[in-house]
């Protein structure tokens, strides 16, 4: 969670980064499947990363999804 | 009312918040419907908020200020949290935001993004930096936790 705050702070204009309570999200949380946490979902669900990742595996998944 | 940090626990955390270099500013957004934990959230930070002079939090209700709630987009979103930079009276957003009661591991989420907006600073590797730094289409990232 952490990690996602970290990269919005970098770039505030252009990325939002939201920590969600899945129990109290429900439906959030049924929109994207979420069965265990962290998970992170990019872009609404163009993108996935499950489990607490080191920062080079956040970046391959952003660049993944958003492009070199 | 009965306090939710014992004595102990908030000693501790204005130890940590010794960490804490520049002001921030956290906005509460609230709802009188559907909420279960709004009354929670809100006793949390007012405990919380007061350990440190460099914070403030301001209360606001999705329902009375729905133009704050889309400038922070946070709609039909309670609780929610916005940890924002100050300046006098100047808030920046940094994106930044938590929804739902951080209780429990996500507790330590909280002190945690409170020291690093205040130190202003992402701390991020420089690869990583970079590429944040230079995105051109909009990132949203949503990362779904629970409290235990």
């Amino acid at each position: 969670m952490v990690l996602a705050h970290q990269i919005a702070m970098e770039n505030p204009s252009m990325v939002l980064a939201e920590g969600v309570e899945a129990t109290e999200f429900q439906e959030l949380s049924e929109k994207y499947g979420i069965s265990s946490v962290p998970d992170t979902v990019i872009n609404e669900d163009a993108g996935r990363v499950i489990g607490a990742v080191p920062e080079q595996n956040m970046l391959a998944e952003l660049m993944r999804v958003l492009g070199k | 009312m009965e306090k939710l940090l014992p004595e102990k626990i908030a000693a501790q955390i204005r130890d940590v918040f010794h960490q804490l270099k520049n002001p921030v500013q956290v906005l509460l957004f609230v709802s009188q419907k559907n909420c279960d934990f709004c009354a929670e959230t809100r006793q949390l930070l007012e405990e919380v908020i007061p350990l440190s002079d460099l914070l403030s939090l301001s209360v606001h209700d999705l329902a009375e200020e729905p133009d704050l709630a889309k400038h922070y987009q946070v709609e039909e979103k309670s609780p929610a949290i916005v940890i924002a930079a100050r300046e006098g009276e100047q808030v920046t957003d940094y994106g930044i935001r938590y929804l739902g009661i951080p209780s429990g591991h996500e507790f330590t989420t909280l002190i945690q993004d409170l020291i690093l907006v205040s130190g202003r600073d992402s701390g991020l590797s420089p690869q990583l930096r970079e590429y944040v730094k230079g995105l051109t289409k909009p990132l949203h990232l949503q990362v779904f936790v629970t409290p235990t």
